[in-house]
């Protein structure tokens, strides 16, 4: 750990130099030096000699690198930006660099699951219950020895941030000083920080709404207006708050920036890949096609088949993410899922509060 | 027997730790002070928590007397009630008032410390050990017969109080470091067993806390304080009084003494596992952890080690009372007391002779030692990852390189070491067939009847209860194979009996085992073959310990 202890001010991490990953490198950079860590050396070598990633403008305070052990032994805060996907095996080869005084604030928004060898979550004999479910805290906290964890969640489109629109986050962690380190670190003129202790709610908020992305896409791709957009956010909410109930979640978090703030931002913009992919599926190309041509990952499809068998499992009612299944996984067309919900009794409107 | 990990009694920590008596009740007492002084830092405050600890003394001397209470307690209060008055800033220059406070503080924690430490003495240690072991052995004669028993009751012993898990590393740790030992608690046994138990595997003694109400006999009294016990007044919550215990806790383990908490409090109401844990204590070994890295800048300071245990017994001596407070908490009007249904134990000396002299044992099941992080330990007690990687964990006290407290993160890290505690709960909670009978016939009747509620289920008449033999069969089976599955992924253990016996066999010895210390029993087949029960409620406390494994989805 002495390298860290060599500068007067140690520099931050962001691991993955997605699109993501180099939002939260430019707004790290605006207070201080930022190393940003790529697995592929080529990616590293463009970075650092075009100053431009992912068509984002670098920050002069990034240095691009594809050292691991080096981002561990100069840095104390990192910031994981991968897929949900990548992310646990990332967390495995850095674990042998990282030390107990490491702290880490992620910024991905997907489920981890562990099936048994050989099973898909397709599969119809595979069962998921909650404590199968991994938020990416858990995931660190089981696969490295860092205890000091946040998550960085809320309506923050990479895009709107890259071209220096004004936005809010939240940083969520069980620790003040995880919180009060990180929003040092990212806060700016253009970024307000908020704070929450409760980081599985907030996790489990910027995760469940992906499943409403998709089918916001699918209604603005059928080219439907606000009234239907209301319509879904508003129920929407409401299956995320009883889904993530049922996941031992408290509600609280759901009604904030992290929660409402996230659905609302992602549902009605055509910026975000969630909804990209559910405006395409409205159009009438299929899944197959859509993943074949897409260059980065989704994660509102693995987010709505971890909600539906999660949904099945908890006997939790969840009606619009059942339909979003359907059209995804079993042909239906966006049309027929639409009427469908029309023809649904609801019942009693704001129910999950 | 194992041998002793350290063979002189004399040399123990926790007899190191009597013959310091005064050291420890004098830093006990200025650590209080300090963490007191710590959180009201104004005179106003140090005066309304002091005006409030009197409060709650006069009310507990009015409703709450003891046997055990002092003569001159009410004396005592008294005359910090005559001295709070005396000090009262508004009268007297403000330094002399807060010298005045101070003094009353130090008065009231010096007389609580002096009643919660505990007076060790290695020879009542070795006089108690001589009787048990020769008690236990006259139980097992009693079963076994023949003198054989007499002059080596240990072989017969270890069939009876079963110690499984890793022992060695255990004992190696109890050299390298201060061991806590957290275990789940359901009876007013499992000090006297796990004591037995630890000093069966050759552990030195720990300390641990009793509750007060045990030293109202003063038979007991003798014994237990001598033998490691500090005592607990749980009818004392005033804020001076917690945090004198918790600075005794942590000047102890600072010192040395390997100590026994029960995390979950006070014992099991309900029958199940604890799956919430009071932290308060459990806090005191995390700061003493770190007070220790403060002391020793190096990596070698001192460690603690965490070690969680969980107890299987067929039957608890206290079913019927715990379960009868639980209900009563937890339906409040719902639930109506009957004199029906509830069965008194039959004694502490019935419950050891049933133990003992019938087919049955208890298993003290350990569970992997580990540091205040949750870090798994070599035998030399260094911590490591999952991967085998070192872990320098002084260095989760600090930031940016600097090492100092931190309330609110020491909390999350209790609060997470708390955690990873139930975890190993659950893990080596080892299934008896008894708990399996008990689980299945609950759910079945819970199944059939189909009642809205608990309370209504508890109070069937007795024609409702009964359960067909092949249904019950055909249940116990789909449960056993699913336990298999559980124990394949390391989520559960079994006993030995659960793998070597055929179905029929496992039911048979359940019921038995259930019923052995009850006089109404709680699962019994009728003349017709089929299940029922002659007491619900007790049924339902020993179905609990089963809750938590999702078995239910199998019924």
């Amino acid at each position: 750990m002495g390298l860290k202890n060599a500068y007067n001010k140690a520099p931050v991490a962001v691991i993955g130099a997605g699109s993501f990953g180099t939002v939260v490198a430019n707004l790290l950079a605006e207070n201080g030096e930022v190393l940003l860590y790529s697995r592929r050396p080529e990616a590293v070598e463009l970075i650092n000699k075009e100053r431009v990633n992912n068509g984002q403008k670098l920050h002069p305070n990034i240095t691009a690198t594809n050292d691991m052990q080096e981002v561990a032994a100069r840095c104390y805060l990192l910031f994981p930006s991968v897929s949900s996907d990548s992310f646990r095996a990332l967390m495995r080869s850095m674990s042998q660099y990282l030390a107990p005084d490491h702290m880490m604030i992620h910024c991905t928004k997907g489920f981890d699951i562990q099936l048994e060898p050989g099973k898909t979550i397709l599969d119809k004999d595979v069962v998921l219950l909650p404590s199968d479910i991994y938020t990416m805290s858990k995931v660190i906290l089981e696969e490295t020895c860092v205890k000091r964890v946040g998550c960085m969640s809320g309506p923050n489109l990479a895009r709107e941030i890259a071209d220096q629109h004004p936005a809010a986050t939240v940083i969520a962690s069980k620790f003040d000083e995880v919180i009060k380190e990180g929003e040092a670190a990212i806060r700016s003129k253009r970024l307000q920080v908020y704070s929450n202790h409760d980081i599985y709610a907030v996790e489990l908020a910027g995760v469940l709404k992906n499943s409403m992305a998709l089918a916001a896409g699918a209604l603005g791709g059928l080219g439907y207006g606000q009234n239907a957009m209301a319509f879904l956010i508003t129920r929407g909410i409401g299956e995320i708050i009883r889904l993530a109930t049922a996941m031992g979640a408290d509600k609280q978090a759901f009604l904030g920036l992290a929660g409402i703030g996230d659905l609302v931002a992602t549902c009605t913009s055509p910026l975000s890949r969630n909804y990209t992919v559910g405006a395409r599926l409205a159009k009438g190309e299929t899944l197959e096609h859509i993943l074949a041509t897409s260059s980065e990952i989704a994660e509102g499809i693995k987010t709505v088949s971890i909600s539906k068998k999660l949904a099945d499992s908890t006997g939790t009612k969840t009606p619009i993410i059942q339909v979003i299944y359907k059209v995804l996984f079993e042909g239906l067309k966006a049309e027929q899922a639409l009427s469908y919900l029309m023809e649904y009794r609801w019942g009693y409107d704001a129910d999950y509060i | 027997m194992l041998e002793s990990v350290i063979p002189k009694i004399k040399d123990w920590p926790i007899n190191l730790i009597a013959k310091k008596r005064d050291k420890i009740l004098q830093e006990t007492i200025s650590e209080t002070v300090l963490e007191f002084n710590k959180s009201f830092s104004n005179l106003t405050a140090v005066r309304n928590q002091l005006q409030k600890t009197l409060y709650l003394e006069h009310i507990r001397l009015r409703s709450e007397p003891w046997e055990v209470d002092p003569e001159d307690e009410r004396e005592f209060w008294n005359s910090v009630k005559r001295r709070l008055l005396e000090a009262d800033p508004s009268q007297m220059d403000e330094d002399i008032s807060k010298e005045r406070h101070q003094e009353i503080l130090q008065d009231i924690v010096y007389r609580y410390t002096n009643e919660i430490i505990g007076d060790f003495k290695p020879y009542i240690f070795w006089l108690t050990r001589q009787i048990l072991v020769r008690f236990f052995a006259r139980l097992l004669n009693a079963h076994f017969g023949g003198f054989k028993g007499l002059f080596n009751p240990g072989e017969k012993l270890k069939d009876k109080l079963i110690v499984a898990g890793p022992v060695d590393k255990l004992r190696d740790l109890a050299t390298k470091g201060t061991v806590i030992l957290v275990p789940t608690h359901f009876s007013n046994m499992d000090s006297i067993i796990i004591g037995f138990g630890m000093d069966y595997i050759g552990m030195p003694a720990f300390q641990y806390g009793a509750g007060l109400n045990l030293f109202n006999s003063k038979f007991f009294s003798f014994f237990m304080g001598k033998l490691g016990a500090y005592k607990l007044d749980r009818r004392k919550k005033n804020g001076v009084y917690l945090e004198t215990l918790k600075s005794f806790s942590k000047t102890n383990i600072l010192a040395g003494a390997h100590t026994i908490f029960f995390p979950g409090g006070t014992r099991s109401r309900a029958g199940n596992i604890e799956d919430e844990l009071k932290l308060g204590l459990l806090g005191t070994v995390m700061a003493a952890q770190r007070i220790h890295y403060e002391k020793n800048p190096s990596n070698l300071a001192p460690k603690i080690f965490i070690v969680p245990l969980t107890i299987s017994y067929h039957f608890v001596l206290e079913a019927s009372s715990l379960i009868e407070e639980h209900l009563k908490r937890t339906g409040k009007e719902q639930y109506l007391s009957q004199e029906k249904g509830t069965t008194a134990g039959k004694g502490i000396g019935k419950f050891f002779w049933e133990t003992f002299s019938k087919s049955t044992d208890i298993t003290l099941s350990l569970g992997e030692p580990m540091d205040v992080f949750g870090n798994t330990l070599d035998s030399d007690g260094n911590s490591l990852d999952k991967f085998g990687n070192a872990v320098a964990i002084r260095n989760y006290f600090t930031n940016k390189g600097q090492l100092k407290e931190d309330t609110q993160r020491e909390m999350i890290y209790t609060q997470m070491l708390g955690d990873k505690i139930i975890e190993q709960f659950f893990k080596n909670n080892v299934v008896y067939a008894s708990h399996v009978v008990a689980f299945v016939a609950f759910e079945l009747l819970k199944k059939k009847l189909d009642y809205p509620d608990l309370f209504t289920l508890l109070r069937t008449s007795d024609e409702d209860r009964e359960i067909e033999w092949d249904t019950f069969k055909i249940a116990v089976k789909h449960v056993i194979d699913e336990l298999y599955i559980l124990n394949n992924k390391s989520k559960i253990k079994l006993a030995p009996h659960m793998t070597t016996k055929e179905l029929e066999e496992i039911i048979e010895l359940g019921i038995n085992n259930v019923c052995i210390y009850h006089t109404n029993l709680p699962i019994l087949r009728n003349k017709a073959g089929n299940i029922t029960s002659e007491d619900l409620k007790v049924l339902y406390f020993y179905h609990n310990r089963m809750l938590g494994y999702g078995l239910e989805k199998r019924i």
